[in-house]
């Protein structure tokens, strides 16, 4: 049990220094990301806000390895990061379950790499679906699910997989508001036993101040991070509980926001001499 | 509760199709049945729903229909066999090679314009007059359509489908089975059953030139004795052949992607 916590407490750390990201655009490459320093200490849990477009998917999509970066390094646990990887789980906003899978299907395939023979592969699923609350619905296929059931299946199939790091990219966009109030909930219960290491993509600002311990603000043209905030233990905060540091820090974020989207003629001479 | 009320729903829905089914028939043989007997049209050139009928009952008891069907229905499904194997794995082939990809979209810009009647010589003299020139002509049609489909199907895999498989530690065989194949097999069935569709015709374009036997030939044979009952009953035992074809790859594809149809 203790070397399981040391285990636990020395993996999962994420370490960027210097990245910076283009796309190919009609007119050659465009850098989308400007050179972003990063580190996502072992079992922290970040919030990255901004406006759309600003590269927040981009980002996230170089941790998880699915978008090469054309400078700079990104390391988990000090190894560089040279595309997916079990290690680094992904939760999708199109959710990205397995339709011709039943939900029990979807997450035996993320334990497929363990080598389990196949009536503990079929009882980790299982139970890996209580823990989301969805132990009746082993058996349904994702169509049969609603948007809030099918991303905890998806969340349960990521962790199903025992990633160290946990990126999220705006997984609850597509929920109303309730729903998402509750999954806010399962997030942080879940979380508390995985103890992953989590990134948590959102451009709602409340979702983001709720969920982390310290948010990163970023801007658009080109991608990169313009403020950081320490929100302190997590566990001292929960969902309906708003205090005045809080109301603090959305102000700082909302004006920061507000700010740039206020100044468009700023964004436009730097994107012209890039 | 709520399965129970969906099969009954089903059910109705079945029974509603059946009758429709069966009304839109009547109707046309009601109106075949009023324009022959308006003595509008020649009777020699344009039967009566009764004397194709009766030549259908003739040809049943000489054996011919039956065997007609019998040879058609095979050739059919021989030559759709090879045809659909030959494109699925083809198909799944080449949308994975990126090089392949490339270079096929102005190859089938060319083939498919070429209608399968216009193959029939050439089969004939590469495979002869007996099967092999029909199965040559059926398997070259569906091979064409089930390769496109499933080339188009496999290349198009949503890349978000790709990303979790790889992040969740899925080998390169595993991806492929387990994801890349069922991702684009809506698109492999809706090519088999345009397959299908296609054998039925080149079928019947290679049995009008240069057969013995089967329903297109019997259409031919009628033609030389001016027996126009017997070209209907050839007509209409295609469309019924046909369509009950169409119908079984229906229900095929709502087994084999049923997540399609939820
Ligand atoms: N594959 C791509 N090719 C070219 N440009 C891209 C590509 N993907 C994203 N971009 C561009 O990169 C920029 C950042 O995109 P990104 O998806 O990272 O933004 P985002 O912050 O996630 O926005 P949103 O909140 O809308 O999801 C955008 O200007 C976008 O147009
Ligand atoms: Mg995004």
């Amino acid at each position: 049990m203790a070397a399981n916590l040391h285990d636990i407490a020395t993996s999962g750390e994420v370490v960027i220094q210097g990245a910076t990201i283009h796309y190919q655009g009609p007119n050659g490459p465009v850098q989308v990301l400007s050179a972003t320093d990063l580190t996502l200490s072992s079992g922290s849990f970040t919030a990255l806000i901004g406006p759309s477009g600003c590269g927040k998917s981009t980002l996230l999509n170089a941790i998880a390895g699915f978008v090469r970066p054309s400078g700079g390094t990104i390391r988990v646990d000090g190894r560089p990061v040279t595309g997916p990887s079990p290690e680094v789980g992904v939760v999708f906003q199109q959710y990205a379950l397995f339709p011709w899978f039943t939900a029990r299907g979807n997450i035996e395939f993320a334990l497929k790499r363990f080598g389990l023979s196949r009536a503990e592969r079929r009882e980790a699923a299982l139970e890996a679906l209580a823990e989301v609350g969805l132990h009746g619905r082993a058996e349904t296929y994702p169509g049969q699910l609603s948007g809030g059931m099918k991303q905890r299946v998806a969340l349960a199939r990521t962790l199903a997989s025992k990633p160290k790091v946990l990126l999220m990219d705006e997984p609850f966009g597509a929920l109303d508001a309730q729903t998402r109030v509750s999954m806010h909930e399962l997030l942080l219960r879940v979380m508390d036993a995985h103890r992953s290491t989590v990134l948590f993509v959102t451009h709602d600002v409340d979702e983001g101040l709720v969920l982390a311990d310290r948010a990163h603000v970023m801007s658009a043209t080109p991608g990169r991070i313009i403020d950081t905030l320490e929100l302190g233990e997590r566990r001292n905060r929960s969902v309906d509980k708003v205090d005045t540091a809080y109301i603090a820090n959305r102000n700082r974020i909302m004006g920061l926001l507000r700010h740039r989207e206020d100044e468009p003629a700023a964004a436009l001479p730097r994107r012209a001499t890039a | 509760m709520t399965i129970s009320l969906a099969q009954s729903d089903l059910a109705q829905s079945g029974l509603a199709q059946v009758g429709r089914t069966l009304l839109s028939i009547g109707g046309v043989v009601a109106v075949w049945w009023l324009i022959a007997a308006s003595g509008l049209v020649n009777p020699d050139l344009f039967p009566t729903p009764d004397a194709v009928w009766l030549a259908a009952m003739d040809l049943y008891q000489e054996g011919i229909l039956l065997s007609d069907m019998g040879t058609s229905l095979t050739r059919a499904a021989i030559g759709f066999l090879i045809g659909a194997i030959g494109g699925v794995l083809v198909g799944l082939l080449t949308a994975r090679t990126r090089v392949i990809g490339f270079a096929l979209n102005p190859l089938l810009t060319l083939l498919r314009p070429i209608p399968a009647i216009a193959l029939v010589p050439l089969a004939i003299v590469w495979f002869g007059i007996g099967e092999g020139s029909k199965y040559f002509v059926i398997a070259y049609t569906v091979f064409l359509a089930v390769w496109l489909n499933t080339h188009h199907g496999t290349s198009s895999v949503a890349n978000t489908y790709i990303r979790a498989s790889r992040s969740l530690g899925a080998s390169t065989p595993r991806e492929f089975f387990e994801v890349v194949v069922p991702a684009a097999a809506p698109h492999i069935v809706a090519g088999l059953r345009m397959g299908a569709a296609l054998a039925f015709l080149s079928l019947v374009a290679a049995e009008l030139s240069g057969a013995s036997s089967g329903i297109g030939f019997r259409i031919q044979e009628a033609r030389q004795f001016i027996q126009t009952d017997r070209m209907f009953v050839g007509l209409i035992e295609l469309g019924l052949l046909g369509a009950a074809l169409d119908l079984f790859f229906v229900s095929l594809s709502r087994r084999l992607v049923h997540w399609e149809h939820l």
